[in-house]
This record gives structure tokens, C-alpha cells and sequence, in this order.
């Protein structure tokens, strides 16, 4: 049996909160979409395993982590940026966005930061859940999510810092945190 | 500035608060801290920076147009068989009654042709968008005002598609002007009409339909609004309105006759 119209509107609605996430966790668009299109298609196919008291959102933020973990198995290039790409990925960054100085650093220090840092960062930070939502998002204790958090934080400061020295075109750029 | 450097506060402590995730005596403590020592204010400045960055670099996708693939992704797993379709054509035949009925038996033609037709496509939500958007505008509803005479010249040279000024005139709908808009493949056209005396506002939204795009003519239904959509060699078009079913279905045929006049007319620019 196919999901009910009731909560397909639901997951309509969660689309962009999808997008969101996932594009903070790969750069490009499209491999993003991706990774949202594989969330959704889970979703739907096993809905009958959400509890309709808790969150959609959570729950499908949870599929979305899931099938991005399951994307950077397949294919390393989606977490970390080769540094022979960079360049463009900046590029690409800012054509379609304000150049606001700090953006553009952003999305080199981004690249640097673990799979599990950045996403633990980006469920607090942007899309602004608590340590117990994020927690029940990545399966992993609170203090685990506080400690990612946190050095998450610290390693893309680091890179902030020292970017003024370090030139986009640098090889290198493999994490170093 | 490492850990190491201030034994009694930790990174993890401000970022914790940042966070709103101490209890209350940390809180207190890092409260403390951070009033008393202008190095801790100072890196949880840069911290909450960092993070308000994130979010603004990140806030735009919310507002995106969401991808027709994913909107398809959630809607073609509805069991929405041939019957349904057949169905909205009996509808049509019923509500458009005698001079809607041979319109609605050429595109049930043409669905016979391509009977995989989709579920409302990424477009057409662009087009009720478009119309959500630019409808409730006092000052600014449309980008070039009906009057100047160049608005069909200019939209169908942007847009590349044979753009005509629809004549709704008799269903009570005068032409306010047109805008040209974005769509995925290239540009599209919105037009607007008003019904002087209601102030009700209707759009007709065309495009360029994607490639063995099917033909389809179909009516669906997002909360006040109504929409007809079709695709026909060439152009795909949407008519949408917060109007009855059958005034916009009037509306839609009317559009519809006109289109294929002038095609057939070859008044319609080449494409």
C-alpha cells in the first residue's frame, strides 16, 4: 500500500528543510538533491514506521543523514573537496551567492571538518536543534554531539583564522583536523 | 587561541552555551567567565558569528523553488491510474457541456497518445508561485503594462515562444500587463488579467515545455487556488486563479481557442 495523501503533503512541506540540511553537508546542488530525492523515496516506502507523535522532521533529517552516510561510502568525493576542485567549488558558490567575504572561506573551511563534525554543527547550528534532537538525528549520546559540536566549531575557527595565509589554491586541502 | 590556554573554560563550554545546553550551574559559570574575562566574550563572538554565517549562507535554499524531480519523488508513488484522468476528462466533459466538449475530446486525443502523463510538474507549482507572488501586488503586478504595445514583441522574444496576448474580455478579465520569469529549462511568461469589478486577478503561465514533455490537460487544486494546465506542441500553459472551477475552466478554453486560432492562422511568431 502507497503512503497516504496526508503524509505526502507532510513530506512536501519538509522538502526545503531537506534541501537545507543537505546542502550543508555537500556542496553541490545536485548531488544534494540527490541525497534528498534518496531520502524521500525511503521515506515513502517505509512510512508505516513513523510514529505520528514524534517529529517528521527529525525522522526524515534522520533518512537524509543516513542516505548521505550511504552517498560518501560510495563516493569520498562528496565530504571532502579535492583540492584540484576547489576552486570551482568557490566559483560556483559565488555566482549565485552575495559574496559576503566570510561565505567564500566558509566553504573552504567547511571541507575541512570530519563527516561526523560537520554534520553534528550543521544540525545545531543551522538547522538549530537541540542536543537530544540532534542526538536522536546522528544515534549517537548527547555528549557526543556536544564534544562534535564543539571541536566542529573550533576546526572551521582555525581555518578562519589562518585563511588570510593559506590561498585558496594551495594544495593540501585534505582534512586536517 | 588553543584549550590549553585557559584551564578554567573550555571550548566546549561556550559552544555549549552558545548553544543554550548548559544546565544552570554552568551556565552560571560560564556566565561568569564571560563577563569577566574579555578573551572568552571575545571567541564566543567569533563562535556565534561563525554560526549566524552558516545559517545565512545556508537560509536561501528554504525559499528555493523545490525541484520538479523531488516533488514527482513524493507524488508519482500515488496509485493515480488511467481512471483518474479519465475521469477528470468526464469532469470537463460535464462542467464545459457542449462547446467544451469537442475542445475536451481533442486533448483526450492527444492523452490517448501519451497516457503516461505526470503528476502536477515542477512548472506548474512554478506557476501558481508566480501567481501567489505576483497577484496580491498593488503597485507592481506585472513588469510591462498591457497598454505598451511591445509586450507580446518582448515576451516572445525573450522567452523564445510564441507569446499572444489572450483576449478574456468577454469572460470579464481585462489584460493587465506581463512579466517575464525564470523556469528551469529558460525563461517563461506570466500574464495577468483583472476582473474590474471583483478585482479578482487570474495568470496565464507559459513555457517551453520540456522535451517529449506529454500532452496533457488537466485541473488541480492547491487550497484557494484553481489551476488548468496543458502542454501542446510548442508552449505549456497554466491558467491559474482563486476563481470556481468552472469560470477558470471558461477561462482556460477561451485561452486554449485562441491559441489555436492563431496558430492556425499563423499569426503566432515562429518558434
Amino acid at each position: 500500500m502507497t503512503a497516504p495523501a496526508a503524509f505526502r503533503e507532510q513530506l512536501l512541506g519538509a522538502i526545503p528543510r531537506l534541501r537545507r540540511y543537505a546542502r550543508s553537508l555537500v556542496f553541490d546542488t545536485s548531488a544534494a538533491d540527490d541525497i534528498v530525492q534518496s531520502a524521500l523515496e525511503r521515506a515513502l516506502v517505509h512510512w508505516r514506521q513513523f510514529d505520528p507523535r514524534r517529529d517528521l522532521v527529525l525522522w526524515l533529517l534522520a533518512i537524509a543523514h543516513n542516505a548521505w552516510l550511504d552517498a560518501l561510502r560510495r563516493d569520498r568525493h562528496l565530504d571532502v573537496i579535492a583540492p584540484e576542485r576547489l576552486t570551482e567549488a568557490m566559483d560556483r558558490e559565488r555566482s549565485h551567492e552575495p559574496d559576503v567575504g566570510l561565505q567564500i572561506d566558509l566553504v573552504a573551511a567547511l571541507a575541512r571538518l570530519t563527516p561526523d563534525q560537520r554534520s553534528a554543527m550543521m544540525l545545531v547550528a543551522v538547522e538549530q536543534l537541540s542536543y537530544a534532537e540532534a542526538a536522536e538525528v546522528l544515534q549517537v549520546p548527547e555528549g557526543t554531539v556536544m564534544s562534535r559540536v564543539s571541536r566542529a566549531r573550533a576546526a572551521l575557527r582555525a581555518w578562519l583564522d589562518g585563511s588570510g595565509s593559506r590561498a585558496a589554491g594551495r594544495p593540501g586541502l585534505r582534512r586536517v583536523v | 587561541m588553543s584549550q590549553t590556554d585557559h584551564p578554567d573554560f573550555t571550548d566546549t563550554d561556550l559552544s555549549a552555551w552558545l548553544d543554550g545546553e548548559l544546565d544552570v550551574d554552568n551556565h552560571s559559570r560560564v556566565d561568569s567567565i564571560l563577563r569577566d574575562r574579555p578573551e572568552a566574550a571575545a571567541r564566543l563572538r567569533l563562535l556565534a558569528a561563525d554560526r549566524d554565517a552558516l545559517r545565512a549562507r545556508l537560509e536561501g535554499v528554504l525559499t528555493e523553488p523545490v525541484p520538479e524531480r523531488l516533488l514527482s519523488a513524493v507524488r508519482r508513488q500515488r496509485s493515480e491510474g488511467p481512471w483518474l484522468r479519465a475521469a477528470a476528462v468526464a469532469g470537463l466533459l460535464v462542467l464545459g457541456g457542449v462547446a467544451g466538449s469537442a475542445l475536451t475530446w481533442q486533448w483526450q486525443g492527444r492523452q490517448l497518445v501519451t497516457a503516461q502523463a505526470g503528476t502536477p510538474a515542477g512548472w506548474v507549482q512554478r506557476a501558481v508561485y508566480a501567481h501567489s507572488v505576483f497577484t496580491p501586488e498593488p503597485r507592481h503586478p506585472v513588469e510591462v503594462r498591457a497598454q505598451e504595445e511591445h509586450l507580446a514583441r518582448w515576451l516572445t522574444r525573450r522567452t523564445d515562444l510564441p507569446v499572444k496576448l489572450f483576449d478574456l474580455r468577454d469572460e470579464g478579465f481585462d489584460l493587465m500587463g506581463g512579466r517575464l520569469l525564470p523556469d528551469a529549462g529558460g525563461k517563461s511568461a506570466q500574464l495577468m488579467y483583472e476582473n474590474a469589478q471583483t478585482k479578482e486577478r487570474v495568470t496565464v503561465y507559459l513555457r517551453k515545455p520540456d522535451v517529449d514533455a506529454p500532452t496533457t490537460f488537466r485541473y488541480v487544486r492547491q487550497g484557494d487556488l484553481g489551476l488548468f494546465y496543458w502542454v501542446e506542441p510548442g508552449i505549456g500553459c497554466a491558467l491559474v486563479g482563486a476563481l470556481p472551477k468552472e469560470r477558470l475552466l471558461a477561462l482556460a478554453q477561451s485561452v486554449y481557442k485562441q491559441h489555436e486560432q492563431a496558430e492556425a492562422a499563423g499569426t503566432a511568431p515562429p518558434r
